[in-house]
């Protein structure tokens, strides 16, 4: 489950304060929720409350039923290794590691045993088309096959939430279909994937659509209103 | 296990910058060694020469500390005073000696004299001398050499050795070498060196004593009786000696922490930087849900193992410097005079990763603590 409640977040900047984030309340169902809105509109704010990267200013966050909100640091980073998985825009992977290593990261902080860890990550990069890069850095890899790896990645633990922000940003129309594909094929069942974009096209395949202005929540398009 | 990948793969993204470091504090570790080495290498040297020495007490003059040669200072009559006192102290032998020190910072061109009285040759001083040419005994107008010193100056049977402008006597026997401090003495007989020094006076008494007795007793019971003289033990002698070691230990030690000092700051700055330029990275493992001890354990193990490795080099380094300076003593002099043992190499193991510790702490501590969202960046 993914809850958020009058969600506020502000900024201070010198005498000046920032609202990046105003009241923002909505229960995510599950399947795929696209998050649209102008620049500065509060977009990254809103997935950095909600995955937990940041404390709101006020208000309260539930991912999985616990009230990460409360938590300090390292139990919202307990929750989400154990709940929730990402893709940013770009530079995901850690640069030393090769794919494999990449996808294997989260199950070494799960403290997964080695073999089964490298079983699986096999398995994932499978899953994404990349079994044959298995043993690339990314440096070696094009933006596309990064973005799949970052998505093989953010599934390792089987995630009940997946947080992507621009996941195709970077990416060409025919890179980016399959990134996409492969993003909304996980946000079945229970699952949930909550995508922020620029491009209405890809909103327009999740099955809701939020749209924020100036931090604030202003209009929900569900599969059913469109 | 696994967290060593990681700092290994991140050491070798940046290999010249690790490589850099870990070639600064193996040098450090290796000075430190090396400046130690001496210290440990003269106690080992002390301790072996003490061992095989004969005379348990030496009688000198006051005020002659333990290891400059003793002038000649002591009048005849003092022979017989201590003579006279022997039985009743348990003393065995009494052999007057005096000594004559001719120098040189150049092994080459330094020469000790000792005069030994008739009757008595170098195994009087040191118990297990050998010959090994000519004779052992060089009275009563030859000098016997030490092996170090014979090889030294060439000094073969027959050569003549010039004492003074008068007298120059042949050399009679060369020892065999015996890694100790003998090595580089010349003996000749007694008379010969006090006509050199223009005197009839001793330098040192040195005494035998009944295995019974109690060398210090003995010692405090002769000051005591005759004045004006210092009746050193051998193991007070080995016990001031350990204390002047000390010091220079302190000393050295002392010198060589500037570059141990450099060699952590080294350390502190590739970590620093590494840390620096990987902030994204440590907000990506965050993010995953790495916790905050996992990114100070990967930042600390990496300037650890830096330290470590850069130890192991040092400890190596230095005990292949030590080897080689042994290689010039011994030639020069005889003496093994470095030494790298065991408690000295871990004791610069327990520095360098104290240093790599303390270099680590703070970038490991910034590491961890930066928020999440400033370390992914606006993204
Ligand atoms: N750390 C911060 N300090 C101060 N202001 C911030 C900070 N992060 C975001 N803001 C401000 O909050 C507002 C919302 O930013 P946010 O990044 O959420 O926008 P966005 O919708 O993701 O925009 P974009 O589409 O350009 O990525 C902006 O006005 C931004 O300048
Ligand atoms: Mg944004």
């Amino acid at each position: 489950m993914l809850r958020a409640r009058e969600l506020s977040k502000r900024y201070r900047q010198g005498e000046a304060e920032i609202t990046a984030l105003d009241g923002f309340s909505y229960d995510f169902p599950p399947g795929a929720t696209a998050v649209v809105g102008p620049s500065g509109s509060g977009k990254t704010t809103l997935l950095n409350l909600l995955a937990g990267f940041d404390r709101p200013t006020a208000g309260e966050v539930e991912l999985a039923g616990v009230r990460i909100d409360t938590l300090d640091e390292d139990g919202r980073a307990g929750v989400r290794l154990a709940h929730a998985g990402f893709v940013f825009q770009s530079w995901n992977l850690l640069p030393t590691l090769t794919a494999l290593e990449n996808v294997a990261f989260p199950l070494l902080l799960a403290g997964v045993s080695r073999l089964e860890r490298d079983r699986r990550a096999r398995g994932l990069l499978e899953r994404v088309g990349l079994a044959s890069r298995a043993d690339h850095r990314p440096n070696q890899l094009s933006g596309g096959e990064q973005q799949r790896v970052a998505i093989a990645r953010a599934l390792a633990l089987e995630p009940t939430v997946l947080f992507a922000d621009e996941p195709t940003g970077n990416l060409d129309s025919a890179a980016g279909a399959r990134v996409l594909d492969l993003l909304l094929e996980h946000a079945s069942g229970e699952r949930r994937l909550v995508i922020v974009t620029h491009d209405l096209d890809i909103a327009s395949r999740a099955e809701r659509v939020l749209h924020l202005r100036d931090g604030r929540l202003v209009r929900v398009e569900d599969d059913a209103a469109i | 296990m696994e967290l060593l990948v990681l700092v290994w793969r991140n050491l070798t993204a940046r290999l010249t910058r690790s490589l850099f470091t870990w070639l600064g504090i193996a040098v450090a570790t290796a000075s430190m060694v090396l400046f130690l080495s001496f210290g440990e290498g003269l106690r080992q040297a002390l301790a072996a020469e003490m061992g095989n020495m004969g005379p348990q007490i030496r009688v000198v003059a006051q005020g002659t500390d333990a290891f400059s040669p003793p002038l000649p200072e002591l009048p005849p009559e003092m022979l017989g005073q201590i003579e006279a006192l022997a039985p009743e102290l348990g003393i065995q032998k009494v052999i007057p000696a005096v000594v004559m020190f001719r120098g040189g910072f150049d092994p080459a061109t330094s020469f000790l004299f000792y005069g030994l009285p008739e009757g008595a040759d170098p195994r009087d001083f040191y118990p297990p001398a050998r010959v090994a040419a000519g004779r052992i005994d060089p009275h009563p107008d030859g000098a016997v050499v030490g092996a170090k010193k014979a090889e030294l100056n060439h000094l073969t049977l027959g050569k003549p050795l010039r004492l003074s402008r008068e007298v120059t006597v042949p050399v009679v026997g060369v020892l065999e070498p015996a890694g100790s401090m003998v090595d580089s003495f010349i003996f000749v007989p007694m008379k010969t060196l006090q006509k050199v020094l223009g005197t009839r006076n001793y330098g040192v008494f040195l005494l035998q004593l009944d295995p019974s007795a109690d060398v210090e007793e003995v010692a405090r019971k002769l000051e005591a009786a005759i004045p004006g003289i210092d009746a050193q033990s051998t193991t007070e002698a080995l016990k001031f000696a350990e204390r002047a070691l000390r010091i220079g230990d302190l000393i050295r030690f002392g010198i060589s922490l500037v570059a141990l000092v450099v060699g952590g700051l080294l350390v502190a700055n590739t970590v620093m930087m590494s840390v620096y330029e990987r902030t994204r990275e440590f907000g990506v493992m965050r993010a995953i849900g790495a916790r905050r001890r996992f990114i100070f354990g990967l930042v600390l193990s990496e300037a650890l193992f830096l330290a470590l490795a850069g130890g192991l080099a040092g400890v190596l380094a230095g005990i292949l410097g030590s080897a080689a300076i042994n290689l010039y003593t011994q030639q020069a002099v005889g003496l093994a005079l470095s030494a790298v043992t065991p408690r000295l190499a871990l004791f610069s193991m327990a520095i360098a990763l104290v240093l790599g510790l303390a270099a680590g702490l703070l970038p490991a501590r910034n590491a961890s603590r930066i928020p999440v969202t400033e370390a992914l960046g606006r993204i």
